[in-house]
């Protein structure tokens, strides 16, 4: 990949000694001259202050930073293999003013230019009746949206534009590519941005590189505007997680505090969008939408496109600045503009185009298709859109020269039929520009994507970007499918200004705000499972953690495994699975065989991998409502290998460890969550869900440890459920005694002080159900309140001293009854709220598509 | 001639609609050729909204929003239309097809966008080799446009058979190549395909046909359907009707809704669903001459 170039360690005589180009490309480092370019020399130099240890431990922390983020890996995808990887060099792409100013001046035009365009394929068509666009270009793109001809956004069509561009191997920058249909990856570039800086921050500011805040404060304020509210409810309606630049999507969203809903979680209802909310259906202001156009109403557009609210036209034509970017403005991303444009800037801005496309020509002009078939070798065949992802995902086209006769003849049989759909890339080649590796400096083929705002006062370009390594002979465009990045630093003469905020409220924008935002439905639902997730692995990790302590101790009372073995079996036996057969329930081996499945099985329902993954599922669906610490916390039990155990651990005391820094993990993401997030519903159902859990965990464990008496000492069995329910030492100072059965069913039952006693658990589930807005309109007491009453009664009016009791054959009786209520309501109260607050399906069952067919 | 047409259709579900959207393309287009007497439109339960439009090829449209819970939904369109009878195409009297395709595939401004746009692909009619080849029979050099249509149509007419089993409406027209069924909408969609792989603008045209009973007995109700047919482009002529399920050229019996670019933009009621699985529907349409 790097040609001829020659690597050298970033130390001793000075990070480019011996650093050349590859090939005979334009090198970033090297411009044109071939010696290091002046608005390197402040990063080479932090470069050689480091030694190889400081820098080597940078690189490492990058990359653990990257992963934290979850900027690597698919939601969905098999955590230990990244499908999409996403690597962040820690050399960035640096830009010197001069270059920068001319990049900005292409973007800036470029933007106006095609928001030009767009307006006129929706509008008048005047383009397409002079010829200046050949009309067939719009008329054969499917992302050309009939009906929403005549919508006219007063505040413009692209409020995200993006631009790819690369250096020929001349050192001229061409566009590959232009992104008007969504956010385009903005939220990667971002997060690159965070997690550089967190590891090169002093770099970067000794290089005077400029910040990204500034732009992001104007996008906001730009946002606020098309919303034409203060105060604005603003959602992004994304795909889904499955959907390859999701993690853009909610980064984005977190950042710029909106919503970040699916298409399911809006409505449309009398021209108007709602979204709705655990209280009902709440206006909508605006939507950024990172769905494609065509898939954004079922009724009208795409009809097999479920990605937004039925009707979602409808509301647009009401209020056509509602979604943004507009419905159709894929539409100027079509390739075979690229040829157009010199002349349509002339036309229309009457400017020069700065900086034109890469030669491309469009397939159905019959000149150009006799030409390409005449020189197939020469080009690179791709369709004309293509539409936009993750960046770095762009397809990287039919190269002719790769292929067999006889694809090459069904490659130009389609050229023939669809031209007008396609177009021919000349092969170029790519400049370079320094990466960091293994070996020290090389030179890596790269391409940049660069974001524009649009504003109240024009567009504006964010100072920065992602600059991605492509494949030199493969690519014609930004195609990197090794996902490495880096970070894109425009460095400034001048010390940069200090930070001003840009954004000034009005009073009234500025009045308390103390209403709880929104909250989707789904999402109450995501954060009611995080909850009980986080719960369950926090109890399963403390199982583990008295099982296996018990087996490295050598105390008497200690010794007795039963409670031990009971706890894990339970835990083990919510699937079909079997458990190891063939050893005394009494063997210390036994309990040593559980814990090894539950610590690395990923075939068990409750094993801890899976449970891991569950946390990381929910997580992520529920990101933009965690903060950035509370996220990466969690994502310490995913970004990490050290939770996928091949096999048992090699000593108890290690295993031990690794339980230890897991509770550690959750507890600090508890605090975080108990500490930072607003006391909101969406707080209510992320605690419900861990009460409930709690409550039920153990409920379950005291049932199956006390419900007999099955030997007169009962000691080793109230340590470990004390220790279990994390209630030792309390017990310990208010008794100073050793455990009596009656007095740790008071504590950890009865008592409604105790956090970890399973009546608290219900007295703040009956604290959330009653402020929950379903519960607050009628007088009476809904369902789920009923259930949570009766348990607490029950469990108040019960006397601990003859639950203790037992009969002749060792059952106690009165002890089963209570807990074993607990056992089975607590599954009722939960499906009762799913069904109450978050069931959609069983609501609202799935649109369907109804048609008339025709008969003879 | 005069007509009355009834279109009804109605839907049917076994679990209960909570809400419906629907989008109605079921009010015949006043043109040269045709004038419309009266519409009207009867839906029932009856729309808390209907939004009546004109959408991006100039036919009218209506979209109806039930809100409340139903298991059957109504949508009756009533018409009185009057079509004038269409003066008889000259077939040999027009440019040859390459001289049509230059003029569609050329992007100089020469031909209104408005024709130009009929010839470029759209989902169901996305151009494949077997139709290519097939146009080509019809089409050989230096053919007047309208006489290569007419073949077209007649040969489609003969050589594929009318089979409302064969397919449904996603049905590619690849499959109704090779299987050579269908029912109007296939045989426009296949008609559409081939000549808009030559490269010549030709447009779906969604209507009403009037039928007649065999002789000797009386018409029955609700036997009508509604119908699909394509339209030619020709210089100096412009657009002429061809009917290749018939294989005639429509004259004073086609009642014509409006027209797009294939089935998508005009199918008569299309809707989204919340709610109701198991969908059944019926359509009744009634053509009836009147004096």
């Amino acid at each position: 990949m790097t040609g001829s170039a020659r690597a050298i360690a970033p130390t001793g005589a000075g990070p480019t000694e011996g650093y050349s180009g590859a090939d005979s490309s334009f090198d970033e480092l090297l411009g044109h001259a071939g010696t290091p370019e002046p608005h390197w020399q402040p990063f080479l130099n932090a470069l050689s202050a480091l030694d190889p240890a400081a820098l080597s431990e940078r690189i490492a922390r990058l990359g653990v930073r990257v992963r934290e983020t979850g900027m690597a890996h698919d939601l969905f995808a098999d955590p230990a293999r990244a499908t999409h990887g996403w690597r962040v060099d820690l050399i960035p792409l640096i830009l010197p003013p001069a270059i920068w100013r001319e990049l900005e001046r292409a973007l800036v035009q470029r933007a106006r230019l095609l928001e030009a365009v767009v307006a006129d394929i929706y509008g008048p068509q005047r383009l397409l009746s002079s010829g200046l666009i050949p009309p067939q270009v719009v008329f054969s793109d499917p992302s050309f949206l009939r009906p929403c001809r005549n919508i006219r956004p007063p505040r413009g069509y692209i409020q995200f534009f993006a631009t790819d561009l690369a250096r020929g191997p001349d050192g001229r920058w061409r566009v590959i590519d232009s992104h008007a249909e969504t956010p385009a990856g903005i939220g990667h570039a971002l997060a690159n941005r965070m997690v550089h800086t967190h590891v090169a921050g002093d770099i970067f500011t000794a290089c005077r590189a400029l910040r990204l805040a500034p732009f992001f404060q104007q996008l906001q304020t730009a946002l606020a505007e098309r919303a034409n509210r203060a105060d604005p409810t603003v959602a992004l309606l994304t795909p889904g997680p499955s959907h390859n630049d999701f993690f853009s999507h909610a980064y984005l969203a977190r950042y710029l505090d909106m919503l970040l809903v699916e298409g399911e979680d809006l409505r449309v209802a009398g021209e108007r969008a709602y979204l709705k909310t655990l209280d009902g259906l709440k206006p909508i202001d605006l939507i950024v939408r990172c769905v494609a156009g065509s898939t954004a109403d079922p009724l009208e557009l795409d009809p097999q496109g479920f990605l937004g609210p039925v009707g979602l036209l409808q509301a647009v034509r009401r209020v056509p600045d509602l979604v943004t970017n507009a419905l159709g403005s894929a539409i100027v991303e079509n390739r075979a503009l690229g040829a157009c444009l010199p002349r349509l800037c002339r036309e229309i801005l009457n400017e020069d185009l700065v900086i034109p496309d890469a030669p491309r020509r469009w397939l159905g002009d019959p000149q150009a298709r006799e030409h390409v078939a005449a020189n197939l070798d020469r080009f690179v065949i791709r369709p004309a859109q293509e539409g936009t992802g993750r960046p770095g995902r762009a397809t990287p086209g039919r190269d002719p020269a790769r292929l067999s006769a006889a694809e090459r003849a069904a490659l130009l049989e389609e050229i023939a039929l669809r031209g007008a759909t396609m177009v021919a890339e000349e092969k170029v080649g790519f400049g370079t520009t320094p990466s960091l590796g293994p070996d020290g400096l090389a030179p890596r083929h790269y391409a940049v994507r660069l974001f524009v705002a649009a504003t109240a006062s024009g567009p504006v370009v964010m100072p920065g970007g992602i600059a991605m390594t492509v494949e030199q002979d493969a690519a014609v465009a930004l195609s990197a499918p090794d996902g490495e990045s880096r970070d894109v630093w425009v460095v400034s003469e001048t010390p940069p200004p200090p930070f001003v905020s840009l954004w000034r409220p009005s009073i009234e924008a500025a009045r308390v705000q103390r209403t709880p935002r929104e909250l989707p439905s789904r999402a109450a639902d995501n954060l009611f499972w995080l909850g009980r997730y986080a719960e369950r692995a926090d109890w399963t990790l403390r199982v583990l953690r008295t099982a296996l302590s018990r087996l490295e101790e050598d105390s008497g009372p200690l010794r007795d495994l039963g409670a031990a073995r009971k706890s894990l079996e339970i835990l083990l036996g919510k699937d079909e699975a079997s458990l190891p057969a063939g050893r005394a329930p009494t063997d210390p081996m036994l309990v040593t065989e559980l814990c090894n499945i539950l610590l690395t099985s990923t075939d068990r329902a409750y094993g801890l991998p899976r449970t891991l993954d569950h946390i990381h599922r929910v997580a992520s669906l529920t990101r933009d409502r965690l903060s950035y610490e509370a996220w990466r916390t969690l994502n310490a039990f995913h970004a990490g290998t050290r939770w996928r155990i091949d096999g048992a651990p090699a000593t108890t005391g290690e295993a031990l460890d690794l339980l230890d820094s897991g509770l550690a993990t959750l507890a600090a993401f508890n605090g975080l969550m108990h500490e930072n997030m607003t006391r909101n519903f969406g707080w209510s159902f992320l605690d419900m869900g861990r009460r409930l859990s709690r409550a039920f965990n153990l409920s379950e464990l005291l049932l199956a440890v006390f419900r007999r008496k099955e030997r007169e000492d009962e000691t080793g069995s109230l340590l470990f459920v004390l220790e279990l329910g994390d209630s030792f030492i309390t017990y310990r100072s208010r008794y100073r005694q050793a455990p009596m059965l009656a007095l740790v069913l008071d504590l950890l039952m009865m008592d409604e002080t105790n956090p970890r006693s399973i009546a608290f658990q219900l007295a703040e589930l009956a604290r959330h159900l009653d402020a929950l807005p379903q519960a607050r309109r009628g007088a009476d007491r809904i369902g789920e309140q009923r259930i949570v009453l009766e348990l607490r009664s029950r469990l108040q009016l019960a006397d601990v001293r003859s639950l203790g009791e037992s009969e002749a054959d060792g059952a106690r009786h009165q002890l089963a009854d209570l807990l074993g209520a607990n056992v089975a309501s607590l599954p009722v109260l939960s499906d009762a709220i799913s069904r109450r607050y978050f069931n959609l399906k069983e609501q609202e069952p799935r649109w369907m598509r109804a048609r008339s067919e025709r008969e003879p | 001639m005069k007509y009355e047409v009834s279109h009804r259709t109605a839907y049917r579900y076994r679990s209960t609609v909570v809400e419906s959207h629907h989008l109605v393309h079921l009010k015949p287009r006043a043109g040269a050729m045709q004038s419309v007497a009266r519409h009207s439109l009867l839906i029932e339960p009856a729309p808390v909204s209907r939004i009546d439009l004109v959408d991006y090829f100039d036919n009218e449209t209506s979209i109806l929003y039930i809100e409340e819970d139903h298991a059957e939904c109504i949508i009756h369109s009533r018409s009185t239309v009057e079509v004038r009878a269409r003066p008889v195409p000259d077939l040999a009297a027009n440019p040859a097809w390459e001289q049509v395709t230059g003029l569609a595939t050329a992007a100089d401004g020469a031909l209104d966008v408005g024709i130009l746009q009929f010839a470029c692909e759209s989902r169901h009619t996305r151009p494949i080799p077997d139709a290519l080849a097939y146009a080509r029979q019809s089409f050989p050099a230096g053919t007047p446009v309208l006489a290569g249509a007419w073949s077209l149509a007649e040969r489609i007419h003969r050589d594929f058979a009318f089979d409302p089993t064969a397919t449904d409406i996603s049905t590619p027209v690849a499959r109704v190549f090779r299987e050579r069924r269908g029912v109007c909408q296939d045989f426009a969609h296949l008609a559409l395909t081939c000549l808009r792989a030559l490269g010549l603008p030709a447009r779906y045209v969604s209507g009403y046909l009037l039928t007649h009973p065999p002789p000797g007995r009386e018409k029955l109700q609700g036997a009508d359907a509604s119908h699909a047919w394509v339209s030619v482009w020709a210089p100096g002529t412009g657009w002429v009707d061809f009917d290749p399920t018939n294989g005639l050229i429509p004259a004073e019996e086609h009642i014509t809704i409006g027209y797009g670019r294939d089935y998508d933009d005009v199918s008569p009621v299309s809707g989204v669903l919340l709610g109701g699985d198991h969908q059944a529907m019926s359509v009744a349409v009634d053509v009836t001459p009147v004096a």
